[in-house]
């Protein structure tokens, strides 16, 4: 086996050009196929890194009327804050916040808008909430998306006015003050949603004490189930992101197919003239008494050798690549804020040691058995015409 | 003589502005009546404008018909305290009003169902406090100052310029909790019809929308008429 | 000589049909991979398109500011003679005039009072028309799951959940309640002929889909509409011939059109398709470009290989004093040809397996169980112009600078040792 690879190594090497080309071509191949899957990971990861930081924490409650996508539903999803999590939103390990449904009127026209109360100084979310404590005189401070800002054509220092109505249907109005524009890639925390403070609309609605959704930061705490509240965990909160990749991962295999495919055209081609032209090496190997097997197996090893050269060649030139992708990662070359999903402008890939080992894995067993199929044909040789390098 | 009736209270009361608001509304309210009118709506590409007659009994109960133009004639709605149905002719369906469809405009207009279903009296709402006087139009007016004392009410400070003679408003603010002027109703061609003024025009604004608001007249307008009781039941939509 | 070689190779199959075989697949990979990276990463896009978007859409400019809120009493009117004047001005376009609504479903129960209620969308497009595109389009009747296709006046398509949760079935009545474009109050009588299922959650929440002549009876739009959709004939989504077609429509205004003046938006300008449409292509070019390059070396290598099958003929050719130029310059015409031949076989190949992508697709729709996005659940390749040419950039170019590279060899070969490298 030694010998074998050894001689497979000198074969290689010494078809120059023609070997170097198929090696190249092989290790594109490993290192699109774990960059593209490292892009995907570190999407899906971003995805959900983003959602925890500035939607969803690490899992929340929710009032059991509230309905994201039903508007209706806010006018009666709100109730006190259960006793049992007092004690962690004191320790800051829990957040509440309260939902209302109102207008708003950008340049006299109307437009529905989702008006959310967070503790401005709340840790759990990423968003600038300390910007609330700002002091306006004659409107309220709040704090709003660049997706939203775009919308209603206003930018930091502007006011806009917004109507609601209180928990008795009263209805009200006041301006708003825009204290800070953030941009955030998550789109449910920026569309069509305005930030106040807790406080603030707490007492707007006249629902002192009362929330819509609570957050937590702590997963490990077990938590009694509280009545008129339904635990919406991380999973089940950032399962649309795992749709996503699916079909993502489902696209792209094929991509990988259609790559392999095509570096393994080269290796056969190879293949099959190495046994059209090596008729009379074959022939020798036989009479100097190797087995027609042990033969079938020199050429496959040779074959097989390509993957093994591409993925060293792949280390030498792909691992600084890899490496530098995944610190400066990958920015796409359009404007991502306005993307319909949690996708950020910049794509950081991850990649596992299980896909590293199980790109290479893979390629190096379809390149044996591309190199293998070929060399069939050498079991089915006359070793003495073989010999004579008589064409068979 | 209903003149000098008003003129013996105002000099007996002074200017009590409770009294005030309850002369107001014993002008602008009856036991029943039965009025047409038109509505006008300033849409983007016309101008539209509805008549209908409108059957009334206090607060609560109110029957109106649709007569023009030909898309909304034959259409009904019926008030019952707090319930709402429309029938339309076309389907012959009898659909009850509820929810959040309420919060609907009316025909298009700055009105919604809701601004029509509040059934209880501006004295049962709001306690007026007397904020000065203005001249508008000509005619010397107080300026009531009414503030909720229920908590269930959709507006909740009220601001009402009130003819010192007639007793009747000639314009009217709506305020939220925090003092925002949110609609603004303004009333002309005070009438004097059987023996009551009564305002034949009213200009309905939301002041935050841009836009040129809702027009409605009154076309003719009868007080303490004898009103079918059939009127104000569901059958009679159908008919 | 051409004539010669050409029958040279046709005859002497050892000399080209591996060759031809090898480009041949390698061209049809590389034509297959592009279009089903177009298709796959244009499937969302074309789903947008069809659906709401159009790969054009012409609306009032009060309309496309607050689209979202389909205002539609901004809607555009006198539709006729505007979408014959489209259809003059852009004959590459099919337009086709849409209404999208909302409002309230209303069931009646046996007295014809309130049985159930729900919040509805509704779209309005040519439905009763057998010929007409949109059924085609929006593929009603394959996604038909009870009932039929609506066939006569007031039937329409209601969303097999929706349908569910209204407690209907086909034949049934619903009321629709909903504001004209005047903003008067309308109410409406449908009869439900079949329902559909769109596959997507975005779309299968709640919707009556109603032929648009109906929908403007019942909305007071003669001849009016939201807005007339336009779509390539060519079937897919092209961003520079659209955004074009939208600066020439909108030039005279200049994009500062009054409330009630029609502007055209591309699908890329219109909410947030722009990023989407953008990143498709930079990931579509991105990823072809290493396809073109990788394939490139294969097809290079396979020139190689090809120079090697011949050394020993090329040896007798040149002992018997063929001068080695000459012998140069039929090798390379020879892979001239089969390049080309390559290049056709392998095009016709990868057309037609990216043909079967097209129209088959991948289905994906078992691991996309209870989706909330709005994907496509079939994945499909999409065949566009550059397929036709893209392949014979490795196939032809490569399999002749392969067969170049491999031939310099031809000049290094000394006359004295050919014999003896013929012997061995």
């Amino acid at each position: 086996m030694k010998l074998a690879i050894k001689m497979a190594y000198r074969n290689l090497v010494g078809a120059g050009l023609r070997t170097w080309l198929n090696v190249i071509v092989l290790s594109f191949s490993f290192l699109v196929i774990i960059w593209m899957k490292g892009i995907i990971t570190g999407w899906n990861h971003q995805a959900k890194v983003d959602m925890t930081n500035w939607e969803i924490g690490e899992g929340q409650y929710w009032q059991e009327g509230y309905d994201p996508h039903d508007p209706f539903t806010f006018t009666d999803s709100h109730a006190p804050v259960p006793e049992e999590f007092l004690g962690e939103i004191e320790r800051g390990d829990m957040e509440p916040s309260l939902i209302a449904q109102g207008t708003i009127y950008p340049q006299g026209r109307l437009q529905s808008v989702m008006i959310r109360g967070i503790d401005p100084k709340q840790t759990i979310f990423m968003l600038p909430s300390y910007k609330l404590d700002t002091l306006v005189t004659g409107a309220i401070p709040s704090i709003i998306g660049s997706g939203m800002a775009k919308n209603l054509k206003v930018n930091v220092g502007d006011r806009v006015m917004v109507q609601w109505r209180d928990a008795d249907g009263t209805f009200d109005a006041s301006e708003i003050f825009i204290t800070e524009i953030f941009t955030v890639s998550v789109p449910a925390v920026d569309q069509g949603q305005i930030y106040l403070s807790l406080d603030t609309l707490r007492s707007m609605l006249g629902l002192e004490g009362e929330a819509t959704t609570l957050t937590y930061n702590n997963s490990e705490v077990t938590r009694p189930a509280v009545e008129g509240w339904v635990h919406k965990s991380k999973t089940e909160l950032t399962s649309a992101v795992d749709e996503l990749i699916k079909v993502k991962t489902a696209g792209t295999s094929i991509l990988y197919i259609i790559l392999i495919t095509l570096a393994m055209l080269a290796i056969f081609d190879t293949q099959v003239l190495s046994i059209f032209r090596r008729q009379k090496e074959i022939g020798t190997y036989i009479a100097l008494g190797y087995t027609r097997r042990q033969v079938v197996g020199l050429f496959t090893v040779e074959g097989t050798m390509y993957a093994v050269l591409a993925a060293l060649l792949s280390a030498a030139y792909g691992l600084p690549f890899l490496a530098w992708q995944a610190k400066v990662g990958w920015t796409m070359p359009v404007d991502a804020s306005e993307f319909g999903m949690a996708i950020a402008q910049t794509l950081y890939p991850v990649y596992s040691a299980g896909l590293v080992i199980g790109t290479v894995l893979i390629i190096t067993t379809v390149t044996a058995l591309v190199s293998y199929w070929p060399s069939r044909r050498i079991a089915k040789m006359n070793p003495t015409e073989a010999l004579r390098g008589k064409i068979q | 003589m209903l003149a000098a009736a008003a003129m013996l209270t105002l000099q007996i009361q002074g200017q009590d502005p409770d009294d005030i608001l309850k002369r107001v509304e014993r002008n602008m309210s009856s036991e029943n009546r039965v009025f047409e009118s038109t509505m006008t709506i300033n849409g983007a590409h016309r101008s539209r404008t509805i008549t209908s007659r409108t059957y009334a009994e206090g607060y609560t109960k109110s029957f109106t018909e649709y007569l023009s133009p030909a898309r909304e004639q034959g259409t009904k709605m019926l008030k019952l305290g707090n319930q709402l149905w429309i029938y339309s002719p076309s389907t012959d369906r009898i659909i009850q009003i509820s929810g959040h469809m309420l919060r609907q405009s009316v025909m298009g207009s700055d009105l919604s169902y809701e601004d029509m279903m509040d059934d209880r009296k501006l004295t049962e709402l709001y306690t007026a406090a007397l904020g000065g006087d203005e001249v508008i139009g000509g005619r010397k007016t107080w300026i009531l100052d009414l503030t909720a004392k229920v908590s269930d009410v959709s507006y909740h400070s009220m601001k009402m310029w009130v003819d010192t003679e007639r007793y009747v408003p000639l314009k009217e603010e709506l305020f939220g909790s925090s003092g925002q002027l949110l609609k603004r109703t303004t009333f002309e061609e005070v009438e004097q019809i059987a023996g009551r003024w009564f305002p034949m025009k009213l200009t309905y604004k939301d002041v935050l929308k841009s836009g040129d608001g809702t027009e409605f007249t009154i076309t003719s307008v009868q007080f303490n008429q004898k009103i079918p009781d059939y009127i104000f039941t569901k059958a009679a939509l159908k008919q | 000589m051409i004539k010669f070689l050409l029958i040279g190779l046709i005859r002497d199959k050892s000399r080209s049909r591996i060759p031809v075989i090898v480009v041949s697949i390698g061209v049809a990979l590389t034509v297959l991979m592009h279009a089903y990276i177009t298709g796959f990463m244009g499937d969302i896009i074309e789903i947008n398109a069809r659906v709401t978007h159009g790969h054009l859409k012409v609306m009032t400019a009060g309309y496309s500011e607050n689209m979202q809120q389909m205002p539609n009493d901004l809607a555009l009117t006198d539709v006729s003679s505007l979408t014959e004047e489209l259809r003059q001005k852009y004959a590459g376009v099919e337009w086709s005039p849409r209404i999208q609504f909302a409002g309230i479903a209303d069931v009646p129960d046996e007295n014809g009072e309130t049985r159930t209620q729900g919040p509805a969308m509704g779209l309005g497009l040519d439905l009763l028309d057998p010929q007409s595109p949109e059924r085609e389009r929006m593929n009603l009747e394959g996604s038909l799951v009870r009932g039929s296709m609506p066939g006569k006046a007031n039937e329409v398509l209601l969303i097999e959940l929706f349908s569910r949760k209204l407690d209907v079935n086909p034949g049934d009545r619903i009321t629709f309640i909903g504001s004209t474009m005047y903003g008067s109050m309308t109410i409406h009588d449908f009869t439900v002929s079949g329902t559909v299922s769109m596959g997507q959650e975005a779309l299968d929440r709640g919707m009556i889909i109603a032929d648009i002549g109906d929908v403007r009876i019942a909305l007071d739009m003669e001849n009016a509409a939201g807005e007339i959709l336009g779509f390539f004939r060519e079937g897919f989504y092209d961003d520079e011939i659209a955004m074009e077609n939208a600066a020439a429509f909108n030039g005279a205004d200049g994009g500062n059109a009054k409330d009630l003046a029609p502007v055209m938006k591309s699908l890329s300008q219109q909410g947030t398709m722009g990023s989407y449409v953008g990143m498709t292509k930079s990931w579509s070019a991105m990823i072809s470009m290493v396809f073109i390059i990788a394939m490139s070396l294969v097809l290079w290598n396979a020139g190689l290989l090809g120079g090697m099958r011949r050394y020993g003929e090329v040896g007798i050719r040149l002992a018997m004093g063929e001068d080695k130029g000459h012998t140069y310059r039929s090798m390379i015409y020879e892979a001239v040809m089969i390049g080309l031949a390559g290049s056709v076989v392998g095009t016709v190949i990868g057309l037609f397996l990216a043909w079967l992508l097209q129209k088959y697709g991948i289905d994906i729709s078992g691991i996309m169980q209870g989706s909330a996005l709005m994907m496509p659940t079939v994945i499909r390749a999409n065949i566009n112009p550059v397929d036709y040419y893209l392949g014979f950039i490795p196939g032809l170019i490569s399999t002749v600078v392969g067969t170049m590279l491999s031939g310099i060899g031809i000049y290094k070969r000394q006359t004295a040792r050919l014999f003896k490298e013929l012997e061995a």
